[in-house]
């Protein structure tokens, strides 16, 4: 498959800005694990690292293989693997922030906070109170 | 101790100093050789020129990836004896919860459900693709990197998903035993000795000399198995023992998962240690 010159150079710079931003969303992510004061806020910050700064690069790597004809054919493969690894961190990564997180709140390992409303408790306690009546 | 912040930076600073120190050091050839060595050794220079070599018909292996070669034709010995050790190990953690049985019943009454049902739908998602993935893995080991063992172990993380996501009641009650994982596992063993030995049957059959772990022709041991099947490169011996290794080393795993997952409260019980 040929390809015109313009739109291989394009897919190339769109895959590296891709790759940059991902560079940039790490080193947030990375910062915040560090910085932010409790579970639950560090949980966000750790799931910019996985959609921010890991979906979103290896999508531009997909975008950055199509285009870059000097990689042969192999860069189909390149850009097959990185698209389906993209996939199943988008599926994977929210899955598992959220087993985390539910882990966190329904054992009270960790205490929400800053907290203004948390229907979640409410709910709970609806049902306690249920069981008991 | 609290340091001052001094402290720590001057601390810092010395740890790095040292090791790019060290780093210059060995990569300007300070232990007397330089790493990476700058030529082929002759050993590597050797399993490169035969692993896949259908001129040196005495010496080849039949199969272009050089690292199966060598783990299962070129020192084979070795890795049965490794597999042995993991089959012991496998043996060891089952005598270590002897007397301790995984009962759908009392499961059902401890921890009958699983995590949420979007863990639920996702793992649903992925499991099918682990095991396809550790299938080609297994199965392409004597063609690409990979193996009986790595596509074994990407296979055994299948159930264990399941185990933790599902409960332990769910896959018991689904018929994923102890037991059935062990006959398994050692059906893989007899298929790996099997082969281990195919090549003498097949010598005393033609009454030829043969070697134990013999794959393709050797002189005067003009005994080999078939290097393509199906019009499809099978590398003899190799594509059989990635197999039964496969089979062997999931099953292995998912029994160490299985014993792992069973709730401290039901191996209290059986074990006959009460409860304070």
């Amino acid at each position: 498959m040929v390809m015109p010159d313009w739109l291989s150079n394009l897919s190339v710079w769109v895959g590296e800005i891709m790759i940059g931003v991902g560079v940039v969303s790490d080193v947030i992510a990375a910062i915040g694990m560090l910085r932010f004061p409790n579970f639950f806020v560090r949980l966000h910050a750790a799931t910019i690292g996985t959609i921010w700064g890991a979906f979103l690069p290896l999508v531009g790597v997909a975008i950055l293989s199509v285009g870059a004809d000097y990689l042969g054919s192999y860069r189909w493969f390149m850009g097959g693997g990185a698209l389906i690894t993209a996939v199943l961190i988008l599926i994977l990564g929210p899955a598992g922030s959220h087993a985390l997180a539910r882990a966190a709140y329904r054992s009270k390992a960790a205490k929400v906070e800053p907290k203004c409303v948390d229907h979640l408790e409410e709910h709970i306690r609806g049902e306690e109170r249920d069981r008991n009546a | 101790m609290e340091m001052s912040s001094g402290t720590k930076i001057a601390g810092v600073v010395s740890m790095v100093i040292v090791t790019s120190v060290l780093a210059l050091a060995i990569a300007a050839g300070g232990l007397g050789y330089v790493i990476p060595p700058p030529h082929l050794r002759s050993l590597a220079d050797w399993y490169l020129k035969t692993a896949l070599n259908p001129y040196l018909k005495y010496f080849t292996v039949n199969s272009p990836e050089a690292v199966t070669s060598i783990v299962w034709d070129y020192r084979g010995l070795d890795t049965l004896f490794e597999t042995t050790v993991f089959f012991l190990a496998i043996i060891g953690s089952i005598a270590l919860m002897r007397g301790i049985h995984i009962d759908v019943k009392e499961l059902k009454e401890c921890c009958p459900t699983g995590m949420s049902p979007i863990v639920k739908t996702v793992t649903r998602v992925t499991v099918g693709m682990i095991l396809a993935v550790s299938a080609s893995i297994a199965l392409h080991g004597h063609l690409t990197p990979g193996g009986g063992f790595q596509g074994g172990a990407t296979a055994a993380v299948a159930p264990l998903l399941v185990m933790v996501v599902f409960s332990l009641y769910f896959v018991s009650k689904h018929g994923l035993s102890e037991e059935k994982m062990l006959t398994l596992r050692t059906a893989g063993l007899l298929g790996i000795a099997f082969t281990a030995f195919a090549a003498l049957i097949i010598g005393y059959a033609f009454s030829t000399h043969a070697y134990v772990f013999q794959n393709q022709p050797k002189a005067e041991a003009p005994v080999g198995l078939p290097a393509y099947m199906f019009n499809a490169l099978t590398s003899g011996t190799l594509i059989f023992f990635n197999l039964f290794e496969f089979f062997a080393v999931a099953a292995g795993f998912t029994i160490v998962f299985l014993l792992l997952s069973i709730p401290e409260v039901i191996v209290k019980k059986h074990s006959g240690v009460s409860e304070e």
